[in-house]
């Protein structure tokens, strides 16, 4: 089991009361099942996956990515879990604009301390199809090409666990098939976990595995797994 | 590693343009605070160069005894140049006539800063001379040759020694401003003094020691002479003590290059302060990014700390070779227009600078960078989110703090620091206030308003909270730069009553009271406008309510005679000597009453005395004085006290009676005129039928007046730009930290299909409204301020600048319109796609 969560709630505390926004979640994910997460806007779908990440910390129950418990963990140590295990991919890409494509691949190897980083990001830029354009910056490519690096960026540390956010919510159609087709391509090459977040049921179907939230309840949509 | 990302970030932040206000605000702040100081202080040396001619040195000590010659050979050791000078009044006989004069006996090295100038004839050619008076000769001032009928090789005997006329002496640079108690010049060898045989025990004599030599040397002689002095018998003075006609001046313009360089100082560092706001916030996806990626905490803190210190060390280097390539390009300016050679400075003012840089950028990002550093990693997935706020306190206190600081280490003075701190911290609650009120006020009059203008108005209300913030920062900029333009006029137009082109540039004493109308004709005639004439009575103070004024020291002066009798009396000391006493019924122009009341048609026996021998002598209204004139004596109640404004070029008296008290004794009467440089040859003929008549050229001495105030103009017109700089930028970093802010704002408008005309006008409607507010209090603030300032630092007479309340608002909403149309255009010419994914 990669990932297990135990009675995972969430909750935040407004003026009006309390808010659950996720009820008790139990889920278990083996290592390299894809899953998406579909729902409606605001059923906790995000949220969930912020808790998964060891963005975000739970009101109560636990998280376990690779038999790790994350409410044992402090922030500076999620971060190195996630810089050793964790991979992310953005509806809004977030590249840093300042830096050029290349420069944004190396960044998570860099920050983890590997040597060749600089090699393996080319490598993967040129995979990802972006091989001439090494030094462009985020504001010069198209939103495909800027999911692209964010792919590469993705792939870099050779993560265990890959979590996608509404991966192709901000391209075009066409684009957005394109986008697909590079991240399950490159997932079913480096045997990663996936686990996304999508409104898109056509891209939730590619998946093994498809998990409904409604109203920060989680249940599996049963189907037959081709 | 991570410092290969930070200079990565770093490298092309800087090509991509990304952190030009943040580098140009330390920049700026850097070439302000250098070459504001190294101008201002290779001006000043400049200046005090220049004006220690005033005193033909740089420091005198002078005393009524002879000075311990200990303190002489010290300074010699010391490195520090000295020269003798003694001065006391004799007669002078010359061909069976005799005349009051002056005896000047000066030794080697005389005068020590600027020139003496002599001629082969009264009135004739000058040359500056290149040493003294032969040994055996004495040069003589024109008025002597008049009185004495004198021809150059004439002998003219002074005591028991005989000299020989062989110059006529033109200029001295010490011969001042005191026009009644010199009688004309004799200039001798101070070797030769002792042969006259004049000098004995009680007579009256001013011995003075001149001394010339590096600052710092100066400095730490003083600090070992001082106190070895008696403050009764010895006088250490230096061109800034006060007492030379320039000092009021001088000190004034030091005063106000210090404030306006302290205010350039906070403009910049507001600069830097709202562009650190910006730097950081512009970062917040950046570290949210990172976190996500697995860096740690010390990791993104060691990546930004670098890239900050890297930008400022850059920003440091960049200010400070732009510091000095200005201010050494105004230095040429400066010299070329007044051919003067300015010292150099030391390199106190490249650390100064240096360090406020460093200072204003650690500083004013500490608290944004915390909050950088504290964002959490889920602002990948909710872009509101922007980390904890809870020690924004911290900010303020820093801010505060910093602004404090450099205020403090820029003029290392706690009172002046304090003062701007204080009323600034003031001057910014009362802004918020006012700002936010107004801007309250203005939503009721939007809504009567066309559509540009209701959104403006809407923006307005709605941004209450960050406009009443920018509203102070514009209405701090423009306030500051109202501040430093009005007071520079109020400066200038000070120094050009004081010295306006015509002017006096004679003094002429002795005329006989038969002769005044005569001489008033005769100048009339040759159209020469003349001030007042005074009567002048020669007189001597002998008691203050009873007691005595001792003329000279009598017994050794010891600080064990501690009773206020004695001190009062010591005080007292010298005020026995003749004085020139006048009588008037009006109040002279440039006096002030002080204290108690001018005489109207009282016909009562009464004294005005001017109010620092009032001081000097510790008296007050109601005090009886008793003069005694040509042996008669009679005592008169002291019932005024007056100011004198003694940088006037008029005659000026430490006491003047009513008309009654004084008209019965014999009088000679003085006067000033102006008369142009090129007419000076008629003051020859002019004068021939008074022979008795004296007269004294001030003309030189205006000469250095008008040099020194028009280097001081150039330099506050320099002042005045950089100012200028600074309060644009902070103006310009405000605006587009704002336009950010209005982005999201913009391109919602803009996608609904606002068309690009209505949104370019409401945003710079907005921003000619929140100009036009700030403009308008900050004149408010100004005026306040300058009032404290003038009335306290300048010790002017505070005025209203009406001019103002309309230049403020106006100006304000010009710039700050123009500003944010500037910013606001760039957004609305790219298209409504470019602009959402900008934002995404």
């Amino acid at each position: 089991m990669l990932i297990q969560t135990t009675q995972l709630e969430k909750e935040v505390t407004t003026q009006d009361g309390t808010l659950h926004i996720l009820q008790p979640i139990d889920l278990a994910i083996n290592a390299g099942e894809t899953v998406a997460i579909v729902g409606a806007s605001g059923s906790g779908k995000s949220t969930l996956l912020s808790l998964l990440a060891g963005l975000d910390i739970a009101s109560s129950g636990d998280v376990l990515i690779d038999n790790v418990k994350l409410s044992d963990l402090d922030e500076e140590q999620r971060a190195k879990l996630r810089a050793d295990k964790i991979g992310f991919i953005f509806q809004s890409f977030l590249l840093i604009p300042s830096l050029t494509a290349l420069e944004n691949v190396m960044l998570p190897a860099e920050l983890a301390g590997h040597k060749n980083a600089e090699q393996q990001a080319r490598e993967l830029l040129s995979k990802v199809g972006l091989g001439e354009r090494l030094s462009h910056y985020p504001n010069q490519l198209s939103g495909g090409e800027q999911q692209r690096v964010a792919i590469a960026r993705a792939f870099i540390g050779t993560p265990k666990i890959l979590f996608a956010d509404e991966p192709t919510g901000n391209l075009d159609s066409t684009t957005g098939h394109k986008v697909e087709d590079l991240l399950f391509q490159m997932n079913q090459e480096s045997g990663t976990t996936l686990v996304m977040v999508t409104h898109d049921a056509e891209l939730a179907e590619r998946c093994q595995r498809v998990l409904r939230m409604d109203s920060g309840q989680l249940t599996e949509v049963a189907r037959d797994v081709a | 590693m991570w410092h290969k990302i930070s200079w990565r970030l770093l490298r092309h932040e800087l090509k991509r343009g990304e952190l030009t206000i943040m580098a140009a605000a330390i920049v700026l702040s850097v070439t302000a605070v250098l070459s504001l100081s190294l101008f201002t202080e290779r001006l000043q040396s400049g200046l005090l160069e220049r004006s220690a001619e005033f005193l033909a040195a740089d420091r005198v000590l002078s005393s009524r005894r002879t000075i311990n010659e200990n303190w002489i050979s010290e300074a010699q050791t010391r490195g520090i140049k000295t020269a003798e000078r003694v001065v006391f009044n004799s007669m002078a006989f010359a061909d069976g006539e005799l005349a009051l004069v002056d005896v000047k006996a000066v030794g080697d090295g005389y005068p020590l800063r600027g020139e003496l100038r002599t001629a082969s004839e009264p009135f004739g050619a000058e040359e500056t001379a290149t040493g003294l008076p032969n040994t055996g000769e004495a040069w003589v001032a024109s008025a002597l040759f008049q009185e004495l009928s004198l021809v150059v090789g004439d002998s003219l005997e002074i005591g028991n020694s005989q000299f020989t006329v062989s110059r006529v002496l033109t200029y001295e640079p010490d011969v001042g401003f005191s026009v009644f108690t010199d009688s004309p010049n004799v200039l001798i060898r101070y070797d030769e003094l002792e042969q006259t045989g004049l000098i004995q025990p009680g007579s009256r004599v001013r011995y003075n020691v001149l001394f010339a030599g590096e600052p710092s040397e100066l400095d730490a002689y003083e600090e070992w002479l001082t106190p070895q002095l008696n403050e009764d018998t010895h006088n250490w003075r230096s061109i800034e003590d006060g007492d030379s006609p320039l000092s009021r001046s001088l000190q004034r313009a030091e005063r106000f290059m210090l404030l306006a360089s302290l205010l350039g100082v906070v403009l910049a560092a507001t600069a830097v302060a709202v562009a650190a706001q910006r730097y950081c916030q512009r970062n917040y996806d950046v570290v949210a990014i990172f976190k996500t990626l697995g860096a740690e905490k010390a990791q993104i803190q060691k990546i930004f700390i670098l890239h900050l210190l890297l930008l400022t060390l850059i920003s440091i280097s960049a200010g400070l070779a732009l510091g000095w390539f200005i201010q050494a390009q105004v230095i040429e300016v400066v010299a070329d227009q007044l051919g003067a050679s300015l010292p150099a400075a030391g390199w106190q003012p490249y650390l100064l600078a240096s360090a406020t840089g460093l200072v204003s950028a650690v500083m004013f990002t500490l608290y944004p960078l915390l909050r950088l550093i504290g964002i959490p990693p889920l602002r990948v997935l909710n872009r509101q989110l922007v980390g904890t706020d809870k020690l924004r306190w911290l900010h303020w206190v820093a801010s505060a703090g910093t602004i404090y600081a450099l205020l403090l280490i820029y003029s290392q003075q706690w009172l002046l620091s304090t003062a701007l701190f204080v009323g600034g911290a003031v001057a910014a609650v009362l802004l918020l206030t006012i700002g936010r009120l107004f801007i309250r006020a203005s939503r009721q009059a939007g809504m009567q308003a066309g559509s540009a203008w209701r959104l403006a108005m809407a923006g307005l209300q709605r941004r209450a909270q960050a406009n009443s913030v920018q509203m102070l920062s514009f209405a701090t900029a423009i306030m500051l730069l109202l501040l430093v333009l009005a007071l520079r006029n109020e400066l200038l137009a000070d120094w050009e009553r004081q010295l306006p082109d015509d002017a006096p540039n004679y003094f002429i004493i002795n005329v006989a009271g038969n002769d005044v109308e005569a001489l008033q004709q005769r100048l009339n005639e040759r159209g020469i406008v003349s001030n007042d004439m005074y009567p002048v009575v020669p007189g001597r103070m002998t008691a203050v309510n009873g007691v005595p004024v001792r003329d000279e020291v009598t017994k050794e002066a010891g600080g064990d005679e501690a009773d206020t009798a004695t001190n009062n009396a010591e005080q007292r000391e010298g005020f026995g000597r003749e004085l020139s006493l006048t009588w008037r019924d009006e109040l002279p122009p440039n006096n002030v009453v002080t204290a108690g009341q001018w005489w109207g048609d009282d016909p009562q026996p009464q004294v005005s005395i001017e109010q620092e021998v009032a001081e000097r002598m510790n008296l007050s209204v109601g005090d009886e004085l008793e003069f005694n004139i040509g042996g008669n004596t009679f005592t008169v109640p002291v019932t005024s006290i007056r100011e004198v404004n003694w940088a006037s070029l008029q005659p000026n008296f430490f006491m003047i009676f009513n008309t009654a008290t004084l008209e019965d004794f014999p009088a000679t009467f003085i006067s000033s005129f102006n008369l142009p440089p090129e007419r000076k040859n008629e003051l020859y003929d002019l004068f021939k039928p008074f022979p008795q008549v004296s007269l004294i050229d001030l003309d030189a001495v205006m000469e250095q007046l008008r040099e020194v105030i028009e280097q001081v103009s150039i330099a506050i017109a320099f002042v005045l730009v950089l100012v200028l700089v600074a309060g644009i930028l902070v103006l310009l970093a405000q605006v587009q930290a704002s336009m950010e802010e209005r982005q999201k704002e913009l391109v919602i408008l803009r996608t609904l299909g606002a068309p690009a005309k209505l949104l370019s006008r409401s945003v710079t409607y907005e921003f000619v409204i929140l100009g036009a507010i700030s403009g308008l209090i900050a004149t408010l603030a100004m005026e306040l301020s300058l009032y404290i300032l003038q009335t306290q630092v300048f010790e002017m007479t505070a005025t209203i600048h009406w001019r103002f309340w309309l230049l403020g608002p106006v100006s304000g909403a010009l710039v700050v319109g123009i500003l944010g149309r500037l910013a606001c255009a760039r957004l609305v010419r790219r298209n409504t796609a470019q602009l959402i994914r900008k934002l995404s």
